[in-house]
């Protein structure tokens, strides 16, 4: 491989980042809303959430995918391959973000919110103070090992026709007839950035480990 | 737009086999995956350092990148080192290596989660080696790893769908090319997202009512 | 304005679950500025009725007075009980502190922080001011050393110190415990009944929930012995554990032997 095909494969990967990350962020800010309807005490507001949970944790990503890439132009939205591919790479990362808040959220011990109770913080003032920071803590090798399927996962978006980390690999191993060579370098790449991430990680979790439930 | 799912339904032989061929392919690679996921997991554990080594090696890299990338090289790659596969065994193949790693990794950790007093009590009253693993350390363990592995079937279903991008006839495959035979692309995505969301909760489902049926076996 | 001679009143109060009723109709003076232990066996409803003072539950029946005003319920004068308003339970209960089984400690928090947590979001205190006074109470319990170190950090009974200068750093007038040493290792349970003891002798009112008959026949003023949701007995130490003892709390003696009821069974 020539160092200007490898600069193309590492391009690629950046992409690849790029859109992962953007979903990933994207996709907690829509599962913490989930997350609290799926907490509500409100039915309506329950119920919809639920749906939501099950029907993008149910359904393959590559089957999302495909629905939202035809479905948007049939209802008359012509919007680039790349920000389909972020729609539906967000909406599947938000089911698995809210229920991975939700446990967090439902494995605070009560106990912690009796104690909050009895020195006179009100609801929201335990939420704030007590029941969010414990809760997201809980969640954080959760969303470690979601960022990593979602980098995993985002090579599917090559089929709609995003040219990432995949896609290129796909169209050098094309070009050159070396199938081996550019997939093998794609595995490499993927693997290096989910090191990398899955390091960032555990550093996170050592910073709070002081913090840890006991 | 026209909403019709009935032009689909029209070719209903044609989705069955899809349907057949999803199945299939799913039973038997998750089939596969656990038994070579238990005996990776067991040779990890008792086997000689480099073997263990290599295992390690080889779970760590099909757990760290995408599937598609494996079955690309598998499917694409394959036939440079004199591996030609037709789709649905490369796919099989492809999936059941795949499963066997995360398989190996839940395993793994289900022996770990054994605790060491039921192997020190079982050696107590004189057990030997292999009838405290047969007797004692498979059997608490598939309590223990019951909901994982269940949760990793219901992955495998979801990630048959990634075959159809290699031309394996599966559910996928079928139906969107129905689809657009018909010009019902939409439709027919609509109608495969439903039946994956139903196989998802139906197997979701029955993972719950195992659990609760061996859930008296737990210990606390 | 005179305080009623009581620190807390209990009147009728019942609780139920369901169907299964825990307490039965309850009715109980607690005296200020002494140490009162509940004891009795498991299931005789004694942390339910202290949850019930805390107003962690709310009574199927009944009044509690918490220094003449009551909390959570109260009862009209033509005999029906509403619901008090939000406002003032939580007034009614900032005189209330409570130490947990479990210690309750927020995790993501240090000592100190725990400590100050309240002075700062409820009571509004700068963060000097209140880790100043948090310091203060840590040193009461004899933990100032420890005040940067995180709950994960801490061994139980140090654990438990800081939920005690934690309830004390709002200065409620009442103190409850529920079995406050339950969950510590027999060699840690010392630390934490010393510095009850000390608070006990600088005259804080106190309601201990408690498995540690030694400690109650010592330290508390009054014994309330509750069985099958009930108040059996309810007397000074000298009184129940003299004999003629009643036979339910013989029965109940016997099988905490280790936890000092052995000196109370031997024959005078």
């Amino acid at each position: 491989m020539t160092p200007r095909l490898f600069e193309l494969m590492l391009k690629a990967a950046g992409t690849t980042v790029v859109i992962s990350v953007a979903s990933i962020g994207i996709g907690l800010l829509i599962g913490i809303l989930v997350c609290a309807a799926r907490l509500s005490p409100r039915p309506w507001l329950r119920w919809p959430a639920g749906l939501f949970v099950s029907f993008f944790r149910g359904v393959p990503l590559l089957v999302q995918l495909l629905l939202i890439y035809n479905l948007l132009p049939a209802i008359g939205l012509t919007v680039p391959s790349v920000v389909a591919a972020l729609i539906g790479l967000s909406l599947c990362t938000a089911a698995y973000q809210a229920e991975n808040l939700r446990g967090g959220f439902t494995s605070v011990p009560r106990g912690l919110l009796e104690a909050a109770d009895m020195v006179g913080l009100s609801p929201w003032q335990q939420f704030r103070r007590i029941r969010a920071p414990i809760a997201l803590r809980l969640t954080v090798p959760a969303l470690v090992n979601e960022a990593i399927l979602i980098l995993k996962a985002s090579s599917l978006i090559s089929v709609v026709g995003v040219i990432e980390l995949t896609r290129t690999a796909q169209n050098l191993a094309a070009s050159t007839y070396e199938p081996l060579l550019f997939y093998a370098v794609a595995g490499g790449l993927y693997l290096a950035i989910n090191w990398l991430v899955a390091a960032g990680g555990s550093l996170a979790e050592r910073a709070l480990r002081r913090g840890r439930l006991a | 737009m026209s909403f019709d799912v009935s032009v689909i339904l029209g070719a209903l032989p044609a989705i069955l086999s899809g349907l057949q061929i999803t199945l299939g392919i799913w039973l038997a690679s998750t089939a596969m995956g656990a038994v070579l996921g238990f005996v990776v997991a067991a040779l990890r554990h008792f086997g000689p350092q480099p073997l263990a080594l290599a295992l390690r090696l080889a779970v760590e890299v099909l757990r760290g990148t995408p599937f598609l990338v494996q079955i690309f090289l598998l499917y694409f790659g394959g036939p440079f080192i004199g591996l030609s596969l037709d789709p649905v065994p490369a796919g099989l193949l492809g999936l059941s290596l795949y499963a066997a790693a995360y398989f190996s990794e839940i395993v793994r950790a289900g022996f770990a989660a054994v605790p060491r007093g039921h192997v020190e009590a079982a050696q107590c009253v004189g057990l030997s080696q292999a009838q405290i693993v047969r007797r004692i350390l498979v059997p608490e363990m598939t309590m223990l790893v019951l909901p994982q592995a269940v949760n990793m079937a219901v992955i495998l279903l979801k990630e048959t769908a990634v075959l159809s991008i290699i031309a394996v006839p599966e559910a996928t495959a079928t139906i969107s090319a129905i689809g657009s035979q018909q010009y019902a692309f939409v439709e027919a995505l609509f109608l495969l997202a439903v039946i994956y969301w139903g196989l998802v909760e139906a197997c979701g489902r029955a993972g719950q009512a195992l659990e609760c049926r061996l859930s008296k076996f737990r210990f606390a | 304005m005179t305080l009623p001679s009581s620190a807390i009143a209990i009147r009728g109060l019942c609780k139920s679950y369901g169907k299964a009723e825990v307490l039965h109709d309850i009715d109980l003076e607690i005296a200020r500025g002494a140490t009162t232990c509940l004891i009795g066996p498991s299931g005789s409803g004694k942390s339910t009725l202290l949850r019930c003072i805390a107003f962690l539950e709310e009574a199927t029946r009944g009044t509690i007075l918490i220094n003449g005003q009551p909390l959570g319920f109260e009862e009209q004068p033509d005999g029906k009980r509403v619901r008090v308003p939000a406002h003032q339970i939580r007034r009614v209960r900032s005189g209330i502190g409570m130490v947990f089984q479990q210690f309750n400690l927020w995790p993501h928090m240090t000592a100190l922080g725990n400590v100050t947590e309240a002075l700062v979001t409820v009571n509004g205190l700068s963060r000097a001011e209140a880790e100043a006074r948090g310091m203060a109470q840590l040193r009461r319990v004899g933990l100032e050393a420890r005040a940067r170190h995180y709950p994960s950090e801490l061994s139980g009974g140090q654990q438990q110190r800081v939920a005690i200068a934690r309830a004390l750093a709002l200065e409620p007038k009442i103190l409850l415990f529920d079995e406050p040493t339950a969950s510590l290792d027999p060699e840690l349970t010392g630390e934490v009944l010393n510095v009850m003891r000390d608070l006990g002798a600088d005259g804080m009112t106190m309601v201990v929930v408690t498995h540690e008959i030694g400690f109650a026949a010592t330290v508390g003023r009054r014994i309330v012995f509750l069985d099958h949701g009930r108040v059996l007995l309810n007397g000074t130490p000298g009184e129940l554990f003299a004999a003629p003892r009643h036979p339910r709390l013989t029965q109940f003696l016997e099988t905490y032997l280790d936890r000092g009821a052995a000196m109370l069974l031997k024959p005078a």
